[in-house]
């Protein structure tokens, strides 16, 4: 079995879609219709295109225990996935140009550097370095 | 201060108090990361740190799961993938990453991608031409 793809709940995909391409620098990758309201959407990393699929599904609209655990996860603070970049603090002061909202500034954890931000479509996302 | 903060300020306190250990194994990595395609040991590397080497295996298992020798391990196959892409021999990558001989290079390899370094790179051309012809 192989990981192709990872859901990540969103609110409204296409405001979803331009924060991760136009903010984050993903690459939409696959945009497949399914119903009147709802596409089949992914994106990838521009660094690893042909590498796991980020779907930006719309389970929180349809499916009330979505709704209701992606809403706990966020007001707890919790990430809901993470992504790997080479420096947070760099990219911190990018996303921060771009306006994007961070919760938890670049905190250095044991081997690690993480900061956590609004993804604003319902979900806090880390971003992590390896020290 | 939300749940995930009280969370992370506890862990930190808890398991990452130790920033002398930390700067050690921290380094440590970075060596291995540098100096991958060169020879090296534990002795060596706990040379280098200023520790004895079994303390430095014992803090290298705590705070990476993996000792500096499987770690090295790692990051040689790692690079082996990139050189055969490029399509170098199995042979010269053995020994351009740091590998005294291609069997044992190959059996590692096998054991931890599940192929031999020659069907890896097989499987790339062949995947390579498969989009090309689209």
């Amino acid at each position: 079995m192989i990981v192709k793809v990872i859901g990540v709940p969103v609110q409204d995909q296409e405001k979803a879609l331009k924060f991760y391409t136009e903010k984050l620098g993903f690459l939409k990758k696959v945009d497949v219709p399914i119903s009147e309201h709802n596409r089949w959407l992914t994106v990838v990393s521009k660094e690893e295109q042909d590498g796991p699929e980020i779907l930006l599904e719309p389970a929180p609209n349809h499916f009330e225990p979505a709704k209701i655990y992606q809403k706990a996860l966020f007001d707890a603070g919790i990430p809901y996935t993470q992504f790997n970049v080479d420096d947070v603090q760099k990219e911190y002061e990018q996303l921060i140009r771009l306006g994007v909202e961070f919760s938890v500034k670049p905190t250095k954890m044991g081997t690690v550097k993480i900061a956590v931000f609004n993804d604003t479509c319902g979900n806090n996302i880390q971003i992590v370095q390896m020290l | 201060m939300t749940y995930y903060l009280k969370e992370i300020t506890r862990i930190k306190n808890n398991c990452y108090a130790n920033q002398g250990q930390l700067d050690t194994v921290i380094g440590t990595r970075h060596y291995i990361n540098n100096n991958f395609d060169n020879e090296l040991n534990l002795d060596l590397l706990s040379h280098i740190r200023f520790t004895s080497k079994f303390h430095l295996l014992r803090l290298f298992k705590r705070y990476y799961g993996q000792t500096p020798m499987q770690y090295l391990i790692d990051r040689r196959l790692d690079k082996s993938k990139e050189l055969l892409l490029k399509g170098q021999s199995v042979t010269e990558t053995c020994f351009d990453i740091g590998f005294e001989s291609p069997s044992s290079f190959s059996t590692l390899f096998k054991s931890k991608f599940g192929l031999t370094p020659t069907e890896f790179q097989k499987r790339a051309i062949f995947t390579r031409s498969d989009k090309e012809c689209f």
